[in-house]
């Protein structure tokens, strides 16, 4: 017995001494909190958040954000538009590949068309609802050649971009990974599928290059890159991630020095401001995205169509109280919303104003007024001939602990305010409440929907006839009209003319309740003494460590 | 003897072809996309079930999926780590477990086993009732629980140990999970090697060895723990499984590449991967059919009764 225990003793003390080893990476290295895996590096594939941030370090697009988000050169020096806005050229920067490949036009011309023929699930953004890019419709809908498509390279630095209809905000949708090059010899030098999947099978062209990595990796590294075009102002020298399911161990690692740069949880938020040291390193920032109700109008939903009626919908959104919902329940510093686009990701151009900076001007049909819900409600009873309605509202339960709890609280809200209504709640995987919703087999869905680009379209374009995502089946012709007018159509050359159809568009949107917004998601970040300059964004990229700076 | 372990065989590989054919069926009938979709039209979530071959008759599905299986290709990820080949992203996680889990099972067990012996020698006294606290408390205590523990203070409050799995320092980084997840095995292997010694030293044969003058650890090794390792082996058998497949929670909380991790990734992400779904059931089930076989097998090594009994190959 003695000598095992000697045994066990001496195991335990060696691999204390192995434990003392040195930190991986350089001095400026940060370790950051990933709230899930990155799900794919390439970036036709990618899908979330969390990959488009990796690409975005170690890939850079025509453009960059600047730290308020708006569009300054990157791999692009500089750009010419011609007058009538339907031809974009680009001069391309001398910038190198990570395998000393110079980057070239042609390596756009090769991911987009790439990207429109294997369309994915970011093709849309080459489309007439957003990029318009000449031709994007025609190969993504209608199985056209992809080398019919709008993007040419005259000479190696020379990208000429032809749009069908002027895109106000091309430019910042070129920051988006979707619109990345690829170095074609790279890529199709590889076996099919194998690109991204490791350190060895990556380029970067970007601030970072990808050291160790497997898909599914809980941690990986990158590290600067010393023959990025800008590399004289990227002060990190490196980035490890770090993917931690739970905030709690977030909030630990974070407090024991493990990682520089975590986002906890709301239920959290309340101790960090009651703790002095912690408080003093909370960041809140916008998340982007908006969680919203969506109502299917179809008649095999909700008693046979029960909420295609406008009152009974209008009834619903006045009954919840919103600022009640992100105080007690989401708790994390995001904002009760009562427009359908978001405030704080999409500004005016002319005027610098956010789109929906006023959250009061709706108040006549979304606000939390009881009162006004039960005059909806009556109207409602009136109309359709009944008393009492029974719905089902579904919601996922892996989206995040506070969604259980928002559906709960709004549970209670309605029911309590609309006597006669029974809100009953099927949670599911977030995977089957997008499957119910596609194929319209729900009556309630709490959901959400974050902004691709820093346009109100990214929001209004959801709810025109036939778009796959006006999962209610709400359809108003007008409506219709103003979107395709603002897309394609006579507003596209006039820029106020067309924000304020698109205010117009929002009006129609939520006088029908269409969808109920409910609030539009903050992220509680901690950011360890130190480290400054990480640019947050709502929008495109949530992270941003080009201006980021370690000092201990 | 033959016989018998070539009827084994055949039922362990007809079971496996059923499980495999009934997971392919569920997941198809389970809600949810295989892709995310949030963005895509009707028309282009069309063409991608119609690529991936999902409106053929389920039993051509098959019959395809097998024959790639059979080369060893498990396909690529629908929605997980779309376009990597499955083999490589399971071949890492599952290096991952199968070493922790490995690590585990061997310290589970060794300390198991002395503890079992340890107490059951020292019967009723200190040693006994020691052991028996430890292990109670191994079996209640959940692996994540005790993992967090560890992780508290080994990796916290003193940063001995990284708070995180972290491949570069792969020993290291073993000691919490593989010390936490043993815990169980531990236990139920010393509970069960104390209780079934304390059977068989109470037994007819060994009194006779005894009253031959046989004893001490001659005795020991050759007639108590031979006999009472029969019973270990048939419930370390599932606890192997269980180990090496992964400890979902701890693979979460410390932040393993492991299975275990992989198949939650699998099912709850922004859509359902059918091929990492299928892969990792077929994975867990030839586990299981594999080790209950080979269970079956070191029965008759290690009980010569059992070898006899089924020389007739009827058992």
């Amino acid at each position: 017995m003695k000598k095992i225990l000697c045994l066990v003793l001496a195991v335990v003390m060696l691999s204390c001494l192995v434990a003392c080893g040195s930190e991986n990476g350089g001095e400026k290295t940060i370790g950051v909190m990933l709230s899930t895996n990155v799900m794919s590096l390439d970036c036709n594939l990618a899908t979330d958040g969390d990959s488009f941030e990796v690409i975005a370090d170690c890939i850079d697009g025509l453009t960059q954000m600047d730290s308020e988000g708006a569009a300054i050169p990157a791999l692009a020096e500089s750009w010419d538009i011609s007058e009538d806005g339907m031809t974009w050229t680009f001069h391309i920067r001398d910038a190198k590949w990570s395998n000393g490949d110079p980057v070239t036009a042609n390596d756009f011309v090769f991911a987009w068309k790439t990207a429109v023929q294997t369309n994915e699930e970011y093709g849309y953004m080459f489309d007439s609802s957003v990029g318009c890019v000449k031709n994007a419709d025609a190969i993504l809908y209608d199985g056209a050649d992809a080398d019919t498509l709008g993007v040419s390279a005259p000479d190696d630095k020379t990208l000429v971009v032809e749009l069908e209809a002027p895109v106000s905000f091309f430019d910042s949708l070129m920051y988006f990974p979707t619109f990345y090059p690829l170095n074609e010899k790279f890529y199709t030098g590889l076996e099919a599928g194998t690109y991204g999947t490791s350190g060895d099978t990556f380029l970067s062209c970007g601030a970072f290059i990808l050291d160790d990595y497997t898909p599914g990796a809980a941690n990986f590294s990158l590290v600067k890159n010393p023959d990025y075009w800008d590399a004289a102002n990227i002060k990190l020298d490196g980035i490890n991630y770090q993917v931690v399911g739970s905030s709690d161990n977030a909030l630990t690692a974070f407090k024991g020095n493990s990682l520089d740069l975590v986002t906890v949880s709301g239920a959290q938020v309340a101790a960090v401001k009651d703790d002095k040291d912690l408080s003093s390193k909370l960041k809140v920032t916008g998340a982007g995205y908006m969680w919203y109700l969506s109502f299917s109008q179809t008649e095999k939903n909700a008693q046979g169509g029960m909420l295609a009626n406008a009152n009974l919908r209008l009834a619903i959104t006045n009954a919840i109280d919103r600022e009640s919902l992100v105080e007690n329940y989401v708790m994390d510093g995001s904002l009760a919303t009562y427009t359908a686009v978001p405030p704080q990701f999409a500004a005016s151009a002319t005027s610098g104003d956010d789109f929906s900076g006023d959250q009061t001007k709706f108040a006549d049909v979304c606000s939390y007024n009881v009162e006004k819900a039960q005059e909806y409600f009556e109207a409602a009873k009136k109309e359709l001939g009944k008393d009492s309605f029974e719905f089902t509202m579904i919601y996922g339960n892996n989206e995040g602990d506070e969604v259980t709890k928002v559906a709960q609280a709004i549970k209670e809200q309605v029911e309590a305010n609309l006597p006669g209504v029974v809100l009953n709640l099927q949670a599911m995987s977030k995977a089957e409440r997008l499957d119910k919703m596609q194929n319209d087999n729900y009556d309630v869905a709490l959901t959400r929907w974050g902004p691709d680009y820093a346009d109100p379209m990214t929001y209004l374009g959801m709810w025109i006839t036939d778009n796959a995502n006006n999962y209610g089946f709400w359809s108003n012709a007008d409506y219709d009209q103003l979107i395709k007018d603002c897309t394609t159509g006579k507003f596209v050359t006039d820029y106020d003319a067309r924000w304020a159809a698109l205010y117009e568009a929002e009006t129609l949107v939520m006088n029908d309740a269409v969808i109920a917004p409910l609030y539009t998601k903050s992220n509680a970040n901690l950011i360890v003494d130190g480290l400054t300059g990480v640019d947050f964004h709502p929008v495109a990229l949530n992270r941003v460590y080009k201006n980021a700076d370690l000092t201990k | 003897m033959k016989k018998y372990v070539f009827k084994r065989i055949l039922t362990a590989v007809i079971t496996l072809l059923i499980i495999t054919f009934l997971l392919f069926t569920l997941v198809r009938i389970m809600p949810g996309n295989p892709f995310p979709s949030e963005r895509m039209t009707d028309e282009a979530i069309a063409a991608k079930r119609e690529e991936m071959g999902l409106n053929d008759n389920i039993f051509v599905q098959f019959w395809n999926y097998m024959k790639n299986v059979m080369k060893g290709d498990f396909g690529k990820g629908t929605s997980l780590y779309n376009g990597a080949p499955i083999k490589t992203v399971l071949g890492k996680s599952l290096a991952n477990s199968f070493k922790i889990g490995g690590i585990a099972i061997l310290l589970g067990t060794f300390v198991g086993l002395v503890l079992g012996v340890v107490a059951a020698l020292n019967r009723d006294k200190f040693m006994d009732v020691f052991c028996s606290v430890v292990s109670i408390l191994g079996v209640c205590v959940p692996a994540y629980v005790f993992l967090i523990f560890l992780q508290y203070n080994f990796a916290y409050k003193t940063t001995l140990l990284p708070y995180f799995f972290d491949s570069r320092r792969f020993f290291e980084s073993t000691i919490i999970p593989s010390v936490s997840m043993s815990l169980f095995t531990m236990s139920t292997i010393a509970r069960f090697t104390r209780n079934e010694m304390v059977e068989i030293m109470d037994s007819d044969y060994v009194l006779l060895a005894e009253s031959k003058g046989m004893y001490g650890s001659k005795l020991i090794t050759r007639h108590v723990l031979r006999n009472a390792l029969i019973p270990v082996v048939t419930v370390l058998a599932p606890l192997v499984v269980d180990l090496l497949t992964g400890a979902l929670v701890v693979e979460k909380i410390y932040g393993i590449q492991g299975i275990g991790k992989l198949m939650v990734d699998a099912i709850s992400g922004e859509g359902i991967d059918y091929n990492y779904v299928l892969a990792l059931g077929i994975l867990y089930s030839a586990l299981y059919i594999g080790i209950m076989l080979i269970v079956d097998l070191v029965y008759g090594l290690l009980d010569p009764r059992i070898r006899i009994s089924s020389k007739g190959g009827d058992k």
